[in-house]
């Protein structure tokens, strides 16, 4: 502890040492203490006010502080009583939540004292703060924040202070400033860098966190194959649009609206919010579909959860069970169309055996798994069985055959195949259909009794 | 600097390892070592002596036994068909090879699932054979609130590992898959981004954290899903953070695979896997996705 006094005492001494005319700064400096710099140094410019930081409070007490560097009184803040940092959000979110109340917090704190005294505890407090007034994802809200630091103080200066972890409260706050970026996947700014090297130097922890972030981030930001935007789009039929041509796996498939929300109104005179039913088939599905045995049932399963970053979306399938090998129906081709006499501008069914080599073979050594065909898949507002069954009545002027096929509803609560019926699943806290929200009371109608071959 | 405690001890269990107690060489005598591993705030230190550590029961050691002896009877029949168990041109011209597949319950003996309930988190996870026993599920909930131990300031993590090959009297056991440079999996999840880390076997005491990792991003949907993650693609990450020595993931002894979860999303979620397997694509020329050279100068 001597030693730094001794080496900032002897550093303030050699960047003083031109500046030593005055009689009253040699007493000073005669004395060892680090004070007052700020007297002597006022008169010859600006640019020396900034090392009264390094004076302590203790030679503080019998000195005038100058005017330069007394704070101007703000509006509510002339008492000094200790008020902890949280209050200062908590009396600026009682009127609104939002980017402007935050930042006029960070500036009333940051004219409160040129010295910044508490920053570290206040940077902490917003950081926490941030989530509840939404600037979570803002970059120039995180710049703001690091700008409360004061600037250039905390530079080491020589190879000893920066092999000894300068100020490491400080580098471990904006570490955890930039961490808190990292968390919400925010990429930081060329303001971001100019800010940390200025407050820390360009070769302290922050920069080097910093560094870490530009390195890793761009490597990974296109990672996704299925990206999700981060606006989902509000409308629930939007919604349903986007996440079922996400999972449809098809570039062919057509997407229907069967119906919009609306709200009728019945005979008694209430009102009743009908949901919006969206459903999306392929070609190759419809042709499945056609060539299904009408003996055997199709199956409405459902709700299965699609998760969208943070929003989870339920959606209805349309299938059959897996046809057992007896029964599978061998395809028949017209040998005029696909035999060796068919069109060669034109062909219908190319047999050729296209192989890079001699012997390659990518397959692997599985059984497959045999699942039942999916025909159709939907998203409704409501997942009961009349909802479902306009579904199907809509779905059957483009598929005729689904008339003469019985229908089966295997609705089940929550997430399928997790727990028994007896148990009901909770659903998940966030979820855009508000309609389907917390409703864990669907229709349970299992018209086959038995094992649920859940696909 | 003082990373925080609350990180690297919550991420030591987003690598999915398990609670395991390993010994290690220090300045204590062998007979009372510490505990290795995540200590929960607010238990209490006990040390166990190494006497107390092992269970000494007669039918166990008599099963241990049957066991190890058939496992060493197998190893000396083994070699005799050719290397790991298959015929020689097989093992050397396969161009495919499947690791883990989930058919019938004794698949299931496999794998260790985890959660952050061993840190005081509230999520769950669970695991059991799909349909027709031919695919796994693992499913549960997760939930994000930290535990109020006052020292950890994230949760919500679920992980599902592989365990370590054994051979005959619980030798470790590798698989080298040193002639495959994809990772194929057949999966069905429900949207969520998931994470795979792969263990490698390594000398140092300071690698044993080592984890390579790559990111599994589901489609959702009720179709099935391949995945194919070339091996140059894994990144070197040390208890959940990624380092900044990178190197290329050494195939010749990989001891676990493992599918974790934790992405802030608080509520129930599943994944199915059909199967784990390896491929060679001889498309694939890349030897190491990420710079290897010095990239900060020293300070």
């Amino acid at each position: 502890m001597n030693t730094a006094r001794i080496l900032l005492r002897s550093q303030c001494v050699r960047c003083l040492a031109p500046f030593a005319r005055t009689t009253h700064l040699q007493a000073v400096l005669s004395n060892g203490g680090l004070a007052h710099c700020s007297l002597g140094l006022s008169s010859t410019g600006v640019q020396q006010v900034h090392r009264a930081f390094h004076a302590s409070s203790r030679y503080d007490k019998n000195q005038p502080v100058p005017s330069t560097l007394r704070g101007s009184e703000e509006d509510g803040n002339k008492d000094k009583s200790l008020v902890a940092h949280d209050d200062l959000f908590e009396r600026a979110g009682k009127e609104a939540k939002n980017k402007a109340t935050f930042n006029k917090v960070v500036e009333v704190f940051n004219k409160r004292d040129v010295r910044r005294r508490g920053h570290v505890e206040f940077i902490y407090a917003a950081l926490k703060k941030m989530p509840e007034f939404g600037v979570e994802r803002d970059i120039t809200v995180y710049n703001k924040l690091l700008d409360v630091f004061p600037k250039e103080v905390f530079v080491p200066r020589n190879f000893i202070q920066r092999m000894f972890n300068h100020y490491p409260r400080q580098q471990e706050c904006a570490v955890e400033v930039l961490e808190q970026m990292e968390n919400h996947g925010i990429m930081p700014n060329v303001e971001t860098k100019v800010l940390l090297v200025q407050i820390f130097g360009p070769k302290g922890h922050p920069v080097r966190k910093y560094q870490r972030l530009m390195y890793w981030f761009p490597k990974f930001k296109h990672a996704n194959p299925f990206p999700v935007p981060h606006e989902l789009p509000a409308d629930p039929v939007d919604l349903a649009r986007f996440s079922l041509t996400r999972i449809a796996n098809d570039m062919d498939t057509r997407v229907t609206v069967y119906q919009m929300p609306y709200t009728d109104i019945t005979e008694t005179g209430e009102e009743v919010q009908e949901p919006h039913i969206v459903g999306i088939q392929s070609p190759d599905q419809q042709a499945l579909l056609a060539k299904h045995n009408p003996s055997k049932p199709v199956f409405v399963e459902g709700p299965y959860p699609l998760w969208l970053r943070r929003t989870c979306v339920y959606y209805y399938v349309l299938k059959a069970d897996p046809v057992p090998p007896e029964e599978k129906v061998e395809e028949y081709m017209d040998l005029e169309l696909v035999g060796p006499q068919q069109s060669i501008h034109y062909p219908l069914w190319i047999d050729m055996d296209l192989q890079r080599d001699m012997g390659d073979d990518f397959s692997f050594n599985v059984d497959d798994v045999e699942e039942g065909a999916i025909y159709a898949m939907c998203m409704a507002g409501q997942g009961d069985q009349v909802t479902l069954a306009r579904w199907i009545a809509g779905l059957q002027e483009t598929n005729p055959i689904l008339g003469r096929i019985p229908t089966v509803f295997r609705l089940e609560s929550g997430p399928r195949e997790l727990q028994d019926l007896t148990e009901p699943q909770r659903p998940p806290g966030a979820d855009m259909e508000a309609e389907h929200s917390s409703e864990p009371d669907h229709v349970m109608d299992q018209q086959l009794g038995g094992q649920r071959v859940k696909q | 600097m003082a990373a925080s405690r609350t990180g690297h001890l919550l991420l030591a269990r987003l690598l999915g390892t398990s609670t395991k107690q390993l010994v290690w060489a220090s300045a204590s005598p062998f007979w009372s070592v510490p505990r290795r591993g995540y200590w929960r705030p607010g238990q209490p230190r006990e040390r166990k002596w190494l006497w107390q550590r092992i269970n000494f029961d007669f039918a166990k050691g008599v099963d241990g036994v049957r066991k190890n002896v058939g496992l060493l009877k197998d190893e000396f029949l083994q070699r005799w068909v050719g290397p790991e168990g298959k015929p020689l041109l097989e093992h050397m011209l396969e161009q495919t090879r499947v690791l883990w597949e989930f058919r019938g319950p004794e698949s299931l003996n496999q794998w260790l699932v985890s959660s952050d309930r061993e840190i005081g988190g509230r999520s769950e996870v669970y695991l059991k054979l799909g349909r027709n026993n031919n695919t796994c599920l693992l499913y549960g909930t997760l939930c994000s609130a930290p535990p109020r131990d006052g020292e950890t300031r994230y949760s919500g993590y679920c992980t599902m590992r592989s365990e370590q090959l054994r051979a005959s009297f619980d030798r470790k056991k590798h698989h080298d898959v040193s002639n495959f440079n994809t990772l194929h999996l057949r999966v069905r999840g429900d949207g969520r981004p998931w994470m795979i880390n792969i263990g490698v076997e390594n000398y140092f005491h300071h690698q044993r954290d080592d984890i390579y990792s790559y990111f599994l991003y589901t489609r959702g949907g009720p179709y099935w899903q391949d995945v194919k993650i070339p091996f140059s693609k894994f990144f070197l990450a040390t208890r959940g953070r990624i380092q900044d020595d990178q190197h290329c993931l050494l195939l010749d002894k990989m001891n676990t695979i493992g599918f974790t979860l934790g992405d802030k999303a608080d509520g129930p979620f599943q994944l199915e896997i059909d199967f784990i397997g390896v491929c060679n694509d001889p498309a694939h020329t890349e030897d190491f996705a990420y710079e290897v050279y010095k990239r900060n100068p020293e300070v």
